[in-house]
């Protein structure tokens, strides 16, 4: 299975979100790590044909994707950021819907939702209403839905996201489960989700690709160091002002920092392994400085 | 897949509140339409007014007493036995509860009397006493009458038919079969004359319920699960449009059948072949009562098609339920009322929102000039409508599946 995009572009009016991209993937889980606006979205959406490129081609085994039509949606699971459902259906109605719309036939589609119910820890409550489960248990009724075709492509956006942290590693280790034999892509902007399942990378800012590899090439990448040092109380606004700052930690005898800087920020500073959320920090700091 | 799409829409609160709504709309128009008989009678110096299934079989009982071929022996007898009543010291009276008297002894009759009356009055017109003052030598001509008094009115400044439409006209009513059959058919009058309520009633709440059947994907945000899947964009749309036709078809079907049976049961069911021209004196339909009913009904299905199928691109190109409930009240309920202030009387009477008016149609014979051959109205309203309820679906089919999510 090999998943190929050249010079992928979409604009929506004068702005480009996704500005031609080539990349080419094949089974493996795949991270993709920006900040919200990055365009990750506009690209899982025209990966699951929701949206056509302005220019360029998505290729899945060299044919393209939109003349595949129902044959490369057959392929296709996808959970998406924001996914809806249908309120009074419950949990069992819910999948065998999205099961006939994936052209799965009643029996194989009853026998599926069947044995992805318990795994995904919704067998208790096939029978309850979809309007009544909680945050993390929709999650998961939205993984089974993306995995009742048993996927050979699974796109999951921001699988995680407004999940509490119980959940977000129930449903990351069942992610990971999930993703044997299949091209799993993931999208996130909580960077120790993709840390701990991704096999590659993909760093993406304004529409393309900054940086891509594995972890450790991701966060070998990175041009500058990581400090670690105790400031007194006052400098903290000198030093926020001057380096991007990936973690402070406020105690009594001063200020804990973990600086991103080229040169020793202070003295004493000690220089530390780097992590992937300094990598994140060092390519969006001035975005996540702009949201906070 | 179909099964669940219609297992979507009956799921929501406001499908099952839509559901009491038109469950009472039902009880409340088959009250109205059997309280439309009334019978008067006297009995021990007293006025007893009866309404509705007590009215109806006394009716009946009245009213099948003539049952049979309106022939001219009929016809003279009537005549006889209005003269009668007439001359009775209660009709002369100038009391008007002894005029009431009088009037109770017509009962039996009194269709076919208002029959005469519409007979001998000016084309178009009618005159309640006209039949008091036919012998019955010329009530006997009834028939002919219809016939000329059509010619005479053709003859006039006044017509509004052009040449064309006169001998069109013409040709209709001579091939009326005559002398008419007759026997109780208040019930299907009050049935003609009623349904034209209810099936807007109808059409409006089958227009909700089908409003969301597109755009709820939208709303909910279940828009790009749908899509992306395989059929997403081929069967998963067909079984939509699908659903949305078998609700409208079902719904209209089940509540149309419940709205007859109910008022036929109550009312009785016959006089169903009695010519409608019992009720519509000037029809040039030369329909039976069940004829003209299966046409009424057949008029109000697929103007609920129609609006609905709109209602449904509308919800599809708009992603809006609201806008596409709103359409069915525009076309049904706004297109009357423009029919009011556009002074296009051809086109008016074209408007979407006349096929549920059949009833007016069959009663005031509206005809056009298609190709230089004269038409009326019904089959040509039916039949337009009919192809553009079948223009829609690939319509909406095409409009869907093209949907892109931003």
């Amino acid at each position: 299975m090999e998943l190929e995009l050249q010079q992928l572009t979409k604009s929506f009016g004068h702005f480009t979100a996704v500005n031609h991209m080539n990349l080419t993937m094949s089974n493996g889980v795949y991270g993709l790590l920006g900040v919200n606006g990055a365009g990750k979205t506009t690209l899982m959406r025209m990966l699951c044909t929701l949206l056509r490129p302005t220019s360029g081609s998505i290729s899945c085994n060299g044919k393209d994707i939109f003349k595949m039509d129902g044959e490369y949606r057959r392929l296709l699971g996808y959970l998406p950021q924001d996914f809806g459902f249908y309120p009074e259906f419950t949990v069992q109605d819910y999948l065998l819907y999205i099961a006939s719309i994936k052209g799965i036939r009643p029996a194989a589609a009853r026998k599926k939702v069947q044995e992805l119910l318990p795994q995904v820890g919704l067998a208790k409550a096939s029978k309850k209403k979809m309007k009544k489960l909680s945050g993390g248990m929709k999650r998961r009724a939205g993984i089974a839905q993306a995995m009742l075709n048993n996927p050979k492509i699974l796109i999951l956006d921001e699988p995680t996201a407004g999940l509490d942290p119980n959940e977000r590693i129930r449903f990351r280790n069942l992610i990971s489960e999930l993703s044997e034999d299949r091209l799993v892509l993931l999208s996130t902007h909580i960077v120790s989700d993709i840390e701990y399942i991704a096999n590659q990378i993909w760093l993406m800012k304004d529409g393309t690709l900054i940086q891509e590899g594995t972890a450790r090439e991701v966060i070998a990448s990175m041009p500058e160091k990581v400090w670690s040092c105790r400031i007194e109380h006052s400098q903290v606004s000198d030093a926020m002002r001057r380096y991007k700052i990936s973690n402070m930690k406020s105690e009594p005898q001063g200020a804990m920092l973990r600086i991103i800087a080229e040169k020793i920020p202070y003295p004493g500073a000690v220089c530390t392994e780097p992590s992937l959320e300094d990598v994140f920090l060092y390519y969006f700091g001035e975005k996540v400085g702009e949201e906070a | 897949m179909i099964f669940y799409e219609i297992k979507k829409v009956f799921s929501k609160s406001m499908s099952k509140i839509a559901l009491l709504v038109l469950g009472a709309a039902l009880v409340i128009v088959s009250i109205l339409t059997i309280n439309n008989l009334e019978y008067i009678e006297y009995a021990d110096g007293q006025k007893h007014v009866f309404t509705g299934i007590a009215a109806a079989n006394k009716l009946r009982d009245a009213k099948n007493q003539w049952a049979g071929y309106l022939t001219e022996d009929v016809l003279a007898k009537v005549i006889e036995e209005n003269n009668k009543v007439n001359s009775s010291k209660e009709s002369q009276s100038d009391d008007f509860n002894e005029n009431d008297k009088a009037y109770a002894e017509k009962q039996g009759f009194s269709s076919i009397l208002d029959l005469i009356s519409r007979a001998f009055s000016e084309y178009g017109d009618y005159d309640y006493y006209r039949a008091d003052s036919i012998t019955a030598q010329e009530a006997k001509g009834l028939y002919r009458q219809r016939i000329s008094s059509l010619e005479a009115y053709l003859e006039t400044e006044e017509k509004q038919f052009s040449d064309a439409e006169g001998d069109f006209m013409k040709k209709q009513y001579q091939a009326l079969d005559t002398p008419f059959y007759y026997e109780y058919e208040d019930n299907w009058k009050a049935l003609l004359q009623n349904i034209s309520t209810f099936l807007l009633i109808l059409a409006l709440a089958i227009g909700f319920f089908v409003s969301g059947i597109f755009s709820d994907e939208f709303q909910l945000k279940a828009d790009s699960i749908f899509f992306s899947s395989r059929l997403g964009r081929n069967r998963a749309v067909l079984a939509k449009i699908a659903a949305g036709f078998l609700i409208a078809t079902g719904l209209y079907a089940l509540f149309t059948f419940l709205y007859t049976f109910i008022v036929l049961l109550l009312l009785g069911a016959g006089g169903s072949g009695c010519p409608i021209q019992i009720d519509m004196w000037d029809s040039c339909y030369n329909l039976t009562y069940l004829q003209a009913y299966f046409l009424i009904v057949a008029g109000g299905y697929i103007g609920t098609l129609f609006s609905s199928m709109l209602a449904m691109i509308v919800s599809a190109k708009t992603h809006s339920t609201v806008i596409a409930i709103i359409v069915p009240f525009a076309l049904l309920c706004l297109f009357p009322f423009l029919s009011r202030i556009i002074t296009l009387p051809g086109l008016c009477s074209l408007f979407p929102d006349q096929l549920l008016e059949l009833y007016i149609h069959l009663k005031h014979s509206v005809t056009f000039s298609i190709g230089g051959t004269i038409r009326t109205s019904v089959p040509v309203l039916l039949s337009a409508y009919l192809l553009l309820c079948a223009a829609l679906p690939p319509a909406l089919y095409c409009i869907y599946r093209r949907t892109e999510i931003k």
